[in-house]
């Protein structure tokens, strides 16, 4: 288009997060060096976010800047489930607060899930962490509903939450939800559900000709779909393995 | 404020400068004033078809770069008076469109013409995104094929995103389906999708649907759009297009085989 020379968009990364149990600098520091030494070339110039909702007080933030610099990542901000008032601080000291997409801890599951969510730029990653992604749990999903077609070459994506189409999905259009998806029209495009591994979860339409189906990673191509296409179905998991069922 | 309608299609070759030709002329024959602007850069036809390409001495490019003014550049159709042409030029490509410019010239036709017709390149890139950017209306132009039905969903999604309405969250562009290259024969013999099934899949209004004819060929190496040749089929199936533009409701023709002409054809008639 007319302004082709840049363009702004929003991307999701995978970072790493250093999570801090101490305001300690030294204490810190002797981590740090125990850690970079089992792998210096891994941790050269890796971007690196700084977890502080573990501390009990605050952190001297230029200190570990100046400290997480000094090992060789790229800092890139702080990131956490504090008090808005330390967020205001930090960016006050000319920090960036990132806000991160999944939130896994129990502490942050109540009163910010609305904010942080929508402001996802960064993933936690596992890679420099012992901890695990969790499993993801019985969830009571929220539904997100798309009124209208989506059109080939559109993708919807509703990231922990159910999605429900009215309307249909084109041929070379894909459907994403962590939840189930519901499309009340034609389903001929992709749709997956349980996207994060949500074994339970389920696609229904009223009109399978699908290109793609998975659930939980399990898949269908629509050569697959023989037995019920054209009518309308619901798909789901029964030990692993793909089901689908007439809806009426 | 002048009606924009942009004639698209995602897919080349479906007949898009031929539509936009014919309903472009089929409005000023209407007595509306309308402008026809070719927006296919560096790949100009829309003139040929006009049959105005010995008359193109500015084009489009020269009025955004300020090296023509508008009344420099339009060219005026010699059968009917309501009707001006802005040329493309074919010496440059896409890039030399921008959003702004693009934006001021159709609002100063817009202060004296009824209707504005972009004629849209193939594709979904720059070229493609600058003809429905300010669009009002939207004729999406497929053939009953696969591939085309597809490409068409694509840009309904363009038209649905990308254009000024969607970012500005006002109204969203008006969609019409025009099918085009239609032939009742081949969709009996189940070789062609039929209306019903482009329909089913694109879920957007129809507008026309217009039959394979020889007259179009003949029209576009003529000069003369097919809509004056009112003894074709194809003719009258624009003209058909044109009435429901302006509000009329009018039935659909030629979507069943025509027994008649079976018959006639064995008589060489």
């Amino acid at each position: 288009m007319a302004d082709a020379s840049i363009e702004f968009k929003g991307s999701s990364f995978t970072l790493s997060v250093l999570h801090l149990r101490t305001s300690k600098i030294a204490d810190i520091r002797a981590d740090l060096i125990k850690k970079v030494a089992q792998a210096p070339d891994f941790f050269y110039l890796v971007p690196l976010v700084v977890n502080i909702e573990q501390l009990a007080c605050t952190v001297d933030y230029q200190a570990v800047k100046r400290l997480i610099e000094e090992f060789n990542f790229t800092f890139v901000g702080f990131t956490g489930s504090v008090e808005n008032e330390q967020r205001k601080l930090i960016r006050e000291l000319g920090f960036s607060f990132v806000n991160t997409a999944k939130i896994n801890t129990a502490k942050a599951s109540s009163a910010k899930v609305t904010t942080a969510q929508k402001d996802a730029i960064a993933q936690e990653s596992v890679a420099t962490q012992t901890k695990t992604k969790a499993t993801p749990q019985c969830h009571l999903y929220t539904d997100k509903v798309h009124r209208g077609q989506i059109r080939s070459g559109q993708q919807v994506y509703a990231k922990d939450q159910n999605l429900v189409v009215i309307g249909s999905v084109s041929a070379g259009a894909e459907v994403i939800a962590d939840g189930n998806i519901h499309v009340y029209g034609s389903l001929r495009g992709r749709a997956i559900a349980g996207a994060t591994g949500h074994h339970k979860a389920q696609i229904y339409c009223q009109n399978l000709e699908a290109e793609l189906v998975s659930i939980n990673g399990n898949y269908w191509l629509s050569e697959s779909m023989e037995q019920h296409w054209g009518v309308p179905v619901y798909i789901h998991l029964t030990d692993s393995e793909l089901t689908s069922s007439k809806l009426i | 404020m002048a009606r924009i309608i942009v004639v698209t299609s995602g897919k080349g070759g479906v007949g898009k400068t031929t539509s936009s030709a014919a309903i472009g002329l089929g409005l000023a024959l209407k007595g509306h004033k309308v402008v026809l602007i070719d927006f296919d850069i560096g790949l100009r036809n829309l003139d040929l078809i006009m049959g105005c390409e010995r008359r193109v001495v500015y084009d489009f490019v020269n009025v955004i770069n300020g090296e023509a003014t508008l009344n420099q550049a339009l060219i005026k159709d010699k059968r009917v008076s309501s009707l001006s042409i802005l040329p493309a030029s074919q010496t440059r490509d896409k890039d030399a469109l921008n959003k702004e410019n693009v934006g001021k010239v159709l609002a100063e036709l817009g202060e004296s013409h009824d209707f504005i017709v972009c004629d849209s390149p193939a594709g979904i890139e720059a070229g493609a995104m600058m003809a429905l950017y300010y669009a009002d209306e939207a004729i999406v132009t497929t053939n009953p094929e696969v591939s085309s039905v597809r490409d068409s969903d694509r840009i309904l999604g363009m038209l649905a995103s990308r254009s000024r309405r969607a970012e500005l969250g006002l109204e969203p562009i008006k969609e019409h389906l025009l099918l085009t290259r239609y032939s009742p024969k081949r969709v009996k013999d189940g070789e062609m999708l039929s209306v019903e099934d482009v329909e089913d899949i694109l879920s957007i209004p129809l507008l026309g649907v217009i039959p394979e004819s020889q007259a179009v060929l003949k029209a576009s190496n003529a000069g003369e759009p097919v809509i004056l040749d009112t003894e074709s089929d194809a003719g009258k199936a624009y003209q058909d297009v044109i009435e429901r533009l302006l509000g009329e409701t009018v039935d659909f023709r030629f979507l069943q085989v025509d027994k008649k002409s079976i018959f006639s054809r064995l008589f060489g008639g």
